[in-house]
């Protein structure tokens, strides 16, 4: 056994661990923690297959931003553990059939592959000068890149229908805008009053 | 010295057996690496504290720690002692595991990241290609540690390196470096000149600027303001746990300090092209460059007052994206022209 | 170009372990002698009177959902700058229509006062 498969069955072992956990763990903010953990070796995985650049591309999106926003909404949504436990086996056929589809897909898949051109291989080693990165920049912004300007398109959408489900205006708070209140004029503020003086009663 | 290692790999080979021998040497060679690396990191760190105390003692006109060692020079080193022995509180409240992780995610970018840092041509532990990008993702975790404050910081980091990645085309730190020995006036030998900070000089001011804020330090230190909230979630963390957080915020400092000397200031590059100059040793630049923004942090620190929380949300959104992108679109399109200084 | 990895990995585990470590010699060399006063949140000289896990403004979820537009943004660019000698004016401009498209998105964001902290 070459010290890549280990490492390989290493971090399998623990993407396996850390996926059962994210489903398992009662503490909703220790289920989102362990996705973290899942996408990291999932990025190590990658990093086997020689994907550089998309597995610190991993890291970097998902651990780093996408996951910061799952934690935000597990905090703010305040869930209510018993409530949720409770639809438990009402909805449990329902969950368990769409489980079992994944599954098969999943078979159909990779069980076509497996049969139809025996195991794959291991992308050799590059060797040194090979830029992983350029490969793909060299493919993304040429040959696919309508998929690439359909992403940025995804993206606006993703802004525009997170301001109109969140997006409330408070009446009740204030607001200062340093711009007016460094442009203010003596006059705006204060008046001069000529007034004769009045007369001791 | 190459003896010694052919000697030593030699030994785990004889002792583990051809098969297991190569492996257990890269790894134990690399444990050693990694330690030369963090061991003096944690030196850096301590002594960083006293000269941040004694730095802006003396811009307050105070003298600062002067009581243990002679001039203070043990002071670091008591007040770990001191840290070691504090009783570790966990409220009662609290979640123990995670309580416990934080200061643990907060540490370990902090270190993980100089793995690809290069100290001087060809001296890096680990020359991956994407490097730059590992250090992102990487110190991306951070966030984790203490949230939202650096938040418009991190991105507009990312734009000021994406405007660095224009000109130098490479996202191996080295390569970045040496590309910037290149150029016109490094060609007449005035290396400074050429180095990224002043083609891409509001790029520089921003990232500095942001990474101030993404190292929650002062005047954008909001989350943890000694004065006012008495240092925010810090307060609950005692003894190590506390010790841990804040090496993690110290390293991390330093790091961002090393980075954009890689990035902006030619790294280990002397600053004229002078045979004297260049009889010395790289390292020694790279640590004084770090040195003097290292310096910056500390000057801030004693001259800015506080921002508030949504001065700094107005800073980053709605003055450095935009800007950061108007220069992003426009180091591209200048590179398009027929005058481009990058050829 | 694994191999160059390795020493990354390793450091990963490293930092992980050195924090543990860390915290561990505190919890062998420091005295622990909880009582129920120690532990309770620290409040300015009252009981604490709420959960400190207060709910967040949905605001920051606006400010999160803009922050991962920017990752992503990035994470785009970072592959473009490198490569841009090779692919010429039409990668150039690949890029610019994708930046305009997400300036639509920023802007309206700004319009509609999402940047807004009062």
């Amino acid at each position: 056994m070459t010290i890549e498969l280990l490492v390989f069955y290493v971090f399998a072992a623990l993407l396996a661990f850390a996926g059962l956990r994210v489903i398992t763990a009662r503490n909703p903010v220790h289920a989102a923690l362990f996705l973290v953990l899942a996408f990291f070796t999932a990025a190590a995985i990658w990093m086997l297959l020689r994907a550089e650049f998309l597995a610190i591309a991993l890291v970097l999106v998902y651990v780093g931003a996408v996951m910061v926003l799952f934690l935000f909404v597990v905090m703010m949504l305040d869930i209510n553990l018993d409530r949720l436990r409770e639809g438990f086996w009402r909805y449990l056929p329902l969950g368990a059939a769409v489980g079992v589809l994944v599954v098969f897909e999943m078979a159909l898949v990779v069980v076509a592959k497996y049969y139809a051109s025996g195991t794959l291989p291991m992308p050799a080693d590059p060797g040194p000068g090979y830029s992983n990165t350029k490969a793909l920049g060299r493919l993304l912004y040429t040959d696919y890149v309508y998929p690439f300007e359909l992403a940025a398109v995804l993206l606006l959408v993703a802004i525009v229908a997170a301001i109109a489900l969140t997006m409330r205006r408070r009446k009740d708070t204030k607001y200062q805008d340093p711009a007016r209140q460094a442009a203010v004029k003596r006059r705006d503020r204060v008046r001069l009053v000529s007034m004769p003086a009045e007369k001791k009663e | 010295m190459n003896e010694l290692v052919a000697t030593l790999a030699g030994y785990s080979s004889a002792w583990f057996g051809p098969q297991w021998g190569p492996p257990v040497w890269v790894f134990v060679k690399t444990l050693v690496l990694i330690l030369v690396i963090t061991l003096p990191l944690f030196g850096c760190v301590a002594y960083l504290t006293l000269a941040e105390r004694k730095i802006i003692g003396y811009m307050q006109v105070r003298i600062g720690p002067n009581r243990v060692g002679p001039a203070g020079l043990l002071q670091p080193i008591a007040d770990a002692v001191k840290l070691m022995f504090k009783e570790l509180i966990i409220p009662a409240g609290a979640n123990k595991f995670l309580f416990v992780l934080a200061p643990m995610l907060t540490l370990m970018p902090a270190l993980a990241a100089w793995a690809v840092i290069p100290f001087g041509p060809e001296v890096v532990l680990a020359d991956v290609d994407a490097g730059l990008l590992y250090v992102m993702a990487i110190t991306s975790m951070g966030v984790y540690g203490v949230i939202i404050a650096g938040w418009a910081s991190n991105s507009t980091m990312g734009f000021a390196l994406v405007c660095v990645l224009l000109v130098s085309q490479s996202l191996n730190l080295s390569d970045i470096v040496n590309g910037q020995a290149r150029g016109r006036f490094a060609a007449e030998g005035l290396n400074f000149l050429s180095w990224n900070w002043l083609p891409l000089l509001p790029m520089f001011l921003v990232y500095f600027i942001s990474a101030v804020a993404e190292t929650n330090r002062a005047p954008f230190d909001v989350a943890e303001g000694e004065s006012e909230i008495v240092a925010g979630f810090h307060v609950e963390y005692s003894g190590m746990t506390f010790a841990v957080f804040f090496l993690g915020e110290y390293a991390n400092m330093i790091l961002v300090s090393a980075l954009a000397t890689i990035m902006f200031l030619g790294g280990w590059l002397p600053p004229i092209d002078a045979p004297l100059l260049n009889a010395i040793p790289g390292f020694f630049w790279l640590v004084l460059k770090i040195g003097f923004l290292l310096f910056c942090f500390l000057w801030f620190r004693a001259t800015f007052p506080r921002y508030r929380y949504d001065q700094i949300m107005r800073l980053g959104w709605k003055v450095f994206i935009p800007l950061t992108i108007v220069w992003l679109v426009l180091v591209a399109a200048w590179m398009q022209t027929p005058w481009n200084p990058w050829q | 170009m694994l191999e160059n990895y390795f020493p990354v990995l390793m450091f990963i585990a490293v930092g992980l372990v050195l924090g543990g470590v860390l915290l561990a010699v505190g919890r062998i060399l420091a005295p622990h002698k909880p009582d129920p006063k120690k532990l309770s949140p620290y409040e300015c000289g009252f009981e604490a009177f709420e959960d400190a896990r207060m709910k967040f403004d949905v605001r920051y979820y606006l400010v999160a959902i803009l922050f991962i537009l920017f990752d992503l943004e990035i994470a785009f660019l970072f592959p473009w700058a490198v490569v841009i000698p090779d692919i010429g004016f039409f990668g150039y401009a690949a890029m610019m229509v994708f930046l305009a498209i997400l300036v639509v998105g920023f802007v309206y964001e700004w319009k509609k006062g999402a940047l807004e902290w009062e």
